[in-house]
């Protein structure tokens, strides 16, 4: 019985939680700026990262997902960026848009201090997609191989692989490194 | 892993763009549309996990899997009840044996549900060997008797017409039968 109180005392804590937003508020505040700039990878403006990161967020609470399971998470970010990208392509080509994809791709993904950074931004540009969807999720988001490699469904080994070949392209691409 | 540090680190200073600031407010509309429902249904997402993530600067990084103890409970009873419900229906069946094996030619169902009620459905006899073991006088009689000995197989069919399910038991028997012989 001591235990079904407990279960029922933390009941009411998670309750009162989602009662006042805090706590979806204090994990989104956490990862927010992380998960836009993973859907950046796929989407072509920081509008739409936000539309993906909306909906991955939202279906993700919905759904109850343990916040601990991040590696969800993020591949529910990932799954839905690429359903968008579909959409997007065949949007893209369906229409005449006046903007072209080069102004989109314009729009900054780091705040910029320094010449430095922006070379480092250049580099990061350059890499292949599937290193740079590891690097973001291994620096900005903080998440382990073996998270990552579930987001990813390849092994840990394989996105270590792809990190350390991250990271070697980055110290070519920048000699003062 | 050393070679990357000062790389990682530069990497590290990079920060990424902040949300603009109507995402919030724009998810916390969409959460807002089953704000009821989300209430009702709240979980069961229990256990130290959340409430690090409710407070902590940093969501947890490897409490993924922790038991919940009161469904173990539930479970190991529910699995202790249905072992000894089994072992009640394994141990009916042994205690009714002895009675099918000293079954008579005319059995008697003792069933309490009409719809479990055997009728007699058939015998047969099927004798395959006879052998005639000379003239005997038995029991001092005067008169010659032939006796007869004979082995046979003999098989009882029950049927329960509500159902349909059918019993059968077949026993070998042997018989010794005594012939009066009467001289011409």
């Amino acid at each position: 019985m001591i235990g079904g109180v407990l279960i029922i005392k933390d009941r009411e804590k998670v309750m009162e939680n989602v009662a006042t937003d805090e706590h979806w508020k204090n994990c989104f505040s956490q990862l927010a700026p992380g998960l836009l700039l993973f859907a950046r990878q796929w989407a072509r403006s920081a509008a739409d990262a936000e539309d993906i990161v909306q909906e991955a967020f939202v279906r993700f609470w919905r759904k109850r997902h343990d916040v601990a399971n991040r590696g969800l998470l993020y591949a529910t970010v990932r799954s839905i960026a690429l359903d968008f990208l579909r959409r997007d392509s065949r949007r893209a080509r369906r229409e005449s848009t006046a903007v072209s994809e080069t102004d989109q791709m314009v729009q900054p993904m780091f705040e910029v201090e320094d010449e430095t950074q922006r070379a480092l931004v250049a580099a990061l540009e350059l890499l292949p997609n599937e290193q740079r969807e590891v690097l973001v999720m291994k620096i900005w988001n903080e998440l382990t191989f073996a998270e990552i490699a579930s987001v990813l469904e390849i092994s840990q080994n394989t996105a270590a692989s792809r990190y350390r070949y991250a990271l070697t392209a980055l110290k070519k691409n920048l000699p003062s490194v | 892993m050393n070679d990357f540090s000062d790389i990682e680190s530069k990497l590290r200073k990079l920060r990424p763009v902040q949300p603009s600031a109507d995402l919030v407010s724009r998810i916390e509309q969409a959460l807002g549309e089953d704000r009821s429902t989300h209430l009702r249904q709240m979980p069961v997402r229990l256990g130290p996990t959340v409430r690090q993530a409710s407070t902590a600067g940093v969501l947890p990084r490897e409490r993924r899997f922790h038991f919940n103890w009161l469904s173990l409970g539930l479970g190991l009873a529910a699995a202790a009840a249905l072992v000894l419900f089994a072992r009640i229906q394994l141990d009916r069946p042994a205690k009714k044996s002895p009675t099918l094996a000293a079954i008579t030619p005319s059995p008697a169902f003792s069933t309490v549900d009409s719809t479990a009620q055997f009728v007699p459905a058939g015998l047969t006899q099927v004798v395959y060997h006879t052998r005639d073991e000379g003239l005997h006088f038995p029991n001092n009689s005067e008169q010659p008797m032939r006796r007869v000995r004979s082995h046979s197989r003999e098989t009882l069919r029950w049927r329960n017409p509500t159902t349909g399910a059918s019993l059968r038991i077949s026993y070998p028997s042997e018989e010794v039968s005594l012939v009066p012989v009467t001289g011409q």
